[in-house]
């Protein structure tokens, strides 16, 4: 009869409906000071979670948590001297001499698995870093030091080879001590692929969890961490395929954190949006056209278009990059006077760089013998075209923006610009063997330049950072110069500024933005610091107020 | 009936043969070994691994033979970018674009049957065109544009589902509970109406010409003579007779599944298989591109034979077909 | 928009309309032809592709702004106006003028892979179907072959192999994986085709075989092939869309509907107009492309000659 059908189907659905509602109440978890999951949404991935073989600045932030320094940059930012340093690792340090630094290592420090942390890890990473065999692109940072040396368990010895004012930073800010006793059977040669990479141990507030290729990264709270209990119990970055994807996960509540919100309408639906809380603070990136001024896939030879200094300075003058900055970032970046971020102190708007002059431009290609002799509204030069391709990666909005700004400028300079955009992974692959004509890049810098001009600019890089090639003995004498007098801040700056305006001169790049960050973090999370050159450094200290708990947090592990 | 489901398993099983041999010589003739040189050099570790297992310094048609034997243990290479067996991913992506694919199909049938059937009863009336019309213009978009365009309506102008993934990372990692289960089919909900939407236009169209052209014959003529009420003959013997059509769209279906779930799962996020063979080929992660080739060639096929076998079951009159079909 | 560019997109729009009405005036002295325009959808979809066509065609006159003009770099995003009829993208250029020139690369890409699958599609299908045996199975297990894989996969595939692929390779690619279907609808006539007497008389008279395929049996068997043509070409812009949205199909800064769609992607939900008019065009395009497809079906179907 249908009457009873109905009332059996009601009742079912009733039940079914009752079981529901009940399984969704879900348990009550964690309570109290040390609760919360905090989801944070990025554009890229880690390639590898082993800091001596990794280049990207997400692999760093993920493993400043998981690993420790020596010591850490405090929030000033100031790189001279050591006075301005925490004791992470090392609970305290001593002159012994001019050149002769020593640890003494905080005995409460404990590897993951147990095990102590001691001198001898020290050693052992300094070792690792410096050996040609893992080719770290931090070797180059960390040629002042001469020897690392063990006293005893807990005593380590630094000794330089001279004096100079950023020696503390150079023996702390650059080296995460690994476990000796996981990686010392790792064969060096093979540390860029090994499995302690995909499932690092170390020492820091973090532990790792868990990685799922292409989705997401888990890291927990470790509770007995000797310097104070994080107060968030588990952080989990999630993967997307570009910025844009990640703030719009952030605004529709299914992140709480993202690093930079980079264009001015994320920054605007942020703002909007009564969730969230924005933090601006210095950007420490900076990005530009970097030319290839060798041939691509061979060194030797210089580059049939970007070996020629006038045709660089050309392309220089042609873009405008006011314009284009205000198109891309609107007020959220300044153009840079050369390869400097607004985090750098060096940063000065009067440093002497090539202006915007599209008549000179054009005056100069002329003048070198690139005219348009077939009328096509490209420039050649004895049949050959002034084209070339531009490399840039698809997970990056505002270099595509960029690349097509540019595009346009160019081909009404009569300059034939065609794009490559690969995958990220593909990029960093090209850049680094040198095949590409010209490529779009970004660096995050360290706080000061001292360390990443010279890997970016100088000889010293090549292989490595130095994708173009670029090489000017007068730009590495000033270089040198610079680092030495650090202590003396008139005469670094001259030294400096002499430096960047030699390599303006040369043209080895169009330096197109510097960024003035803007991150946001959902508002229930409170004693957000943030720390220009590294946003998660003070990540132990933020916490959620047991109050403001919602049930993502509640979830224990 | 047992002879020709024979020979058209083995014809299956060759068309598959044929295209991982297709695959695997245009690759290594294009780009070689993953263990020469190119853009993603593997591992020297895993490099020996590799070559001691499929042979990277014998001629290719050793190699050959060496993938076939590995492919007969279901062993794939490994993946490049994802450093883990690409066996190991294929089956964690399959899942997700096979339910994908099965609530997109589920959506497409009953939509298009719904409204083919509304059609075929309203013939010729405005209803039959104006439905006809708007069925005609949903086929006609772009099935990504559609997803972008439900996505900015539904997921952040109107904030009623997810703007992508699959689930809630942090509360539901695995599908354990009803509250999770509510969870990945809220997830599932838009990208399953997208894909399922544009194909119910092209369902409700055949299933229309289908019923319509039934309407017309005997049987059809004798059940009304018969007395019975209109609804009853349409939806009981007309209907039956008109599915026919559906189970060779069914078949048709699974290439356009895959292209489509190509290009919405980019869209919504969805971790299945377009998305991984998509980001393989852009990060040049060859094994990752044959395995997918091999998985995605495998699916259309069987979705044809079944198609195939279904509409033999289904339709007394096409019991032993011919080859020239 | 000024008044140079309505006046020429009225004159398209009139022009059209003459055209269609001429057209349907001579066709409808046909039996073929009445049935046709017995179809209101297809009639309206032969107006929109002929109006299309012909903007594309007059693109200089109708369209404002060169396409690849930024035009105001420092205020993109304008929302549709009188200046601007479709607004402007975030590289501040003319949504419409960006539409009509695309509508000449996404047309023609759309026409000129058809065109390729077409002839080789029926190519393939005649000689299988009038050869039989051997060569009919041996082709027919290639067809069944490329069947197997879907096409988008392939063609990502192709882009992936190599390098830097040129866009008329990408188009033949395009084509080239695209002819499989109609070579079975056009063996399938051939079948039936080659034991009437015509073509009996034909080889009794001593005619090769490429004869009596060329000029007795294809003609008569260009219903399937014009059809599927129609419904072909909108499935090729499809297909451009999808690859020019994944980053691989018509390169920047060329306008295709497709990468029009891909450009305006990131700021759909502040500038919803750079995506939403291309796909819409795609949309009509395809719609239109359909109902004459399947009213050239119902007009050109040989079974209803005899009624």
């Amino acid at each position: 009869m249908p009457i009873a059908r109905a009332q059996t189907g009601l009742t079912l659905a009733a039940l079914a409906g009752l079981l529901f509602v009940a399984e969704c109440e879900r348990p009550v978890g964690c309570t109290g000071q040390y609760c919360g999951t905090m989801v944070i949404a990025s554009g890229g991935e880690p390639d590898i979670l082993l800091p001596p073989v990794s280049e990207f600045s997400i692999t760093r932030d993920l493993t400043d948590q998981v690993f420790l320094k020596l010591a850490d940059l405090g929030l000033s930012g100031n790189t001279i001297g050591d006075e301005d340093f925490q004791p992470q690792l090392a609970e305290r340090w001593e002159w012994d001499a001019p050149t002769t630094l020593v640890f003494h290592l905080d005995p409460r420090a404990r590897w993951q698995d147990g095990q102590a942390v001691t001198a001898a890890d020290v050693a052992f990473t300094y070792d690792a870093y410096t050996d040609t065999l893992v080719n770290s692109s931090f070797r180059s940072s960390l040629r002042q030091i001469a020897a690392v040396t063990t006293r005893d368990s807990l005593t380590v010895v630094f000794r330089f080879r001279q004096r100079y004012p950023e020696m503390f930073y150079d023996a702390v800010y650059h080296m995460r001590i690994l476990p000796a006793h996981l990686l010392r059977e790792v064969p060096r040669d093979q540390w860029r692929s090994a499995a302690f990479g995909r499932s690092p141990v170390g020492d820091g507030p973090y532990r790792f969890v868990a990685w799922k290729a292409g989705e997401s990264i888990e890291l927990a709270a470790d509770s007995t961490f000797f310097l104070g209990r994080p107060h968030l119990r588990r952080v989990i970055w999630r993967f997307t395929p570009d910025q844009f994807v990640a703030v719009t996960q952030l605004i529709a509540g299914d992140a709480d954190a993202v690093e930079v919100l980079v264009t001015p309408d994320n920054v605007q639906r942020a703002r909007a949006d009564t969730q969230l809380v924005t933090y601006p603070y210095k950007g420490s990136a900076y990005g530009y056209v970097g030319f290839n001024l060798a041939v691509p896939g061979d060194s030797t030879k210089p580059h049939p278009l970007f070996g020629d200094r006038d045709l660089r300075r050309a392309l220089v003058m042609a873009t405008d990059r006011e314009r284009l900055l205000r198109n891309v970032f609107g007020e959220f970046a300044k153009v840079p006077p050369g390869p400097l971020s607004q985090l750098w102190w060096i940063w000065d708007p009067e440093i002497h760089e090539l202006p915007y002059d599209s008549g000179q431009a054009a005056r100069l290609l002329t003048r070198t013998g690139w005219t348009d002799s077939d009328g096509d509204g490209i420039r050649d030069k004895g049949g050959r075209p002034l084209a070339f391709r531009l490399l840039l990666p698809t997970t990056s909005a505002i270099r595509r923006q960029y690349a097509r700004l540019l595009q346009e400028q160019f081909r009404l300079g009569g300059v034939d610009v065609q794009l490559d955009e690969v995958d990220f992974s593909l990029f960093n692959e090209r850049a680094r063997a040198g095949r590409f004509d010209a490529l779009l890049n970004v660096w995050n810098t360290d706080p000061t330049p001292s360390s990443g001009f010279p890997q970016t600019w100088t000889p010293a890089g090549f292989g490595r950072s130095n994708y173009g090639r670029y090489d000017n003995p007068d730009v590495d004498r000033l270089v040198d110069r610079a680092v030495a007098s650090a202590a003396n801040r008139d005469q670094a700056r001259r030294a400096w500024r002499a430096a960047v305006e030699t390599l303006n001169r040369d043209a080895p790049g169009i330096f197109l933005f510097a960024t003035a960050n803007v991150a946001a973090v959902h508002k229930r999370i409170v004693d957000v610091t943030i720390r220009p050159d590294s946003w998660l450094a003070l990540l132990r200290t933020w916490r959620i107020p047991a109050d403001r708990l919602t049930d993502r947090d509640r979830v224990e592990r | 009936m047992a002879a020709w489901l024979v020979r058209r398993l083995v014809a299956s099983i060759a068309i598959v043969f044929a295209v991982v041999t297709i695959t695997f010589f245009v690759v290594h003739l294009a780009h070689g070994t993953p263990c020469g040189p190119g853009d993603r050099p593997l591992p020297p570790e895993v490099c020996q691994q590799l070559c001691r297992r499929f042979g990277c310094d014998k001629p290719l048609r050793v190699q050959y033979v060496k993938y076939l034997a590995a492919l007969a243990q279901g062993d794939l290479s490994e993946s490049i970018g994802l450093h883990r067996p690409v066996a190991d991913a294929l089956a964690d992506a399959i899942p997700n674009t096979f339910i994908l694919a099965l609530a997109a199909l589920l959506v497409d049938f009953a939509l298009g049957l719904a409204l083919g059937i509304y059609q075929a009863v309203r013939a010729g009336r405005f209803g039959d065109v104006a439905a006809g019309n708007v069925a005609l213009l949903v086929n006609s978009m772009p099935v990504f544009w559609l997803g972008l365009v439900l996505l900015l309506v539904f997921a952040q102008w109107l904030r009623w589902f997810p703007a992508g993934g699959i689930t809630n990372p942090v509360l539901c990692p695995r599908i354990d509970s009803p509250y999770c289960l509510l969870d990945f089919l809220w997830h599932l909900t838009l990208p399953a109406l997208t894909l399922g939407l544009v194909g119910a236009a092209s369902t409700a169209r055949y299933q229309r010409a289908a019923m319509l052209e039934v309407v017309s014959q005997d049987y059809v003529r004798t059940a009304r003579a018969k007395g019975l009420r209109e609804r009853r003959v349409l939806l009981v013997h007309a209907l039956r007779n008109a599915l026919l059509p559906i189970i060779t769209l069914f078949g048709l279906a699974f290439p356009f599944l895959f292209t489509g779930a190509v290009l919405i799962e980019t869209v919504f996020a969805w971790p299945g298989m377009g998305r991984l063979a998509v980001n393989a080929i852009f990060q040049r992660d060859y094994p990752v591109v044959t395995g997918a080739a091999l998985v995605t060639s495998a699916t259309v096929v069987l979705g044809n034979l079944i198609a195939d076998v279904l509409y033999a079951v289904a339709d007394p009159r096409v019991r032993v077909p011919g080859e020239g079909r | 928009m000024n008044l140079w560019n309505w006046l020429a997109l009225g004159g398209a729009a009139v022009l059209t309309l003459i055209v269609v009405a001429e057209l349907r005036r001579r066709v409808r002295a046909t039996a073929a032809g009445r049935r046709f325009f017995r179809h209101p959808t297809a009639e309206l979809g032969l107006f929109v592709l002929a109006f299309f066509v012909t903007v594309a065609i007059a693109a200089p006159v109708v369209a404002p702004y060169a396409p690849y003009y930024q035009i105001d770099i420092e205020h993109p995003d304008h929302a549709p106006s009188a200046q601007f009829l479709l607004g402007t993208d975030p590289l501040s250029r003319d949504v419409w003028s960006r539409l009509v020139y695309g509508a000449r690369v996404s047309l023609g890409i759309g026409a000129v892979a058809m065109l390729v699958a077409a002839t080789v599609g029926t190519a393939v299908g005649a000689v299988a179907g009038y050869f039989r045996r051997g060569v009919d199975a041996a082709l027919m297990r290639l067809v069944d072959v490329g069947l197997a894989m879907p096409r988008i996969f392939v063609l990502l595939m192709a882009v992936a192999l190599w390098e830097h692929i040129a866009l008329w390779v990408l188009v033949l690619l395009i084509g080239l994986t695209g002819w499989f279907g109609t070579s079975r609808l056009v063996r399938a006539e051939v079948l039936s085709l080659r034991e009437r007497e015509f073509v009996a008389a034909a080889r009794a008279l001593g005619a090769g075989a490429g004869r009596v395929i060329f000029r007795h049996v294809l003609p008569n068997a260009a219903a399937p092939i014009i059809v599927s043509g129609a419904l072909g070409i909108g499935h090729m812009m499809l297909l451009e869309a999808g690859l020019s949205f994944l980053g691989l199909g018509v390169p920047s800064p060329a306008p295709s509907w497709g990468n029009m769609i891909a450009d305006g992607w990131h700021k759909m939900s502040v500038a919803w107009w750079s995506s939403t008019f291309p796909g819409l065009a795609i949309s009509l395009v395809v719609m239109a492309l359909n109902a004459v497809g399947d009213a050239l079906r119902d007009a050109l179907d040989p079974r209803k000659e005899a009624a």
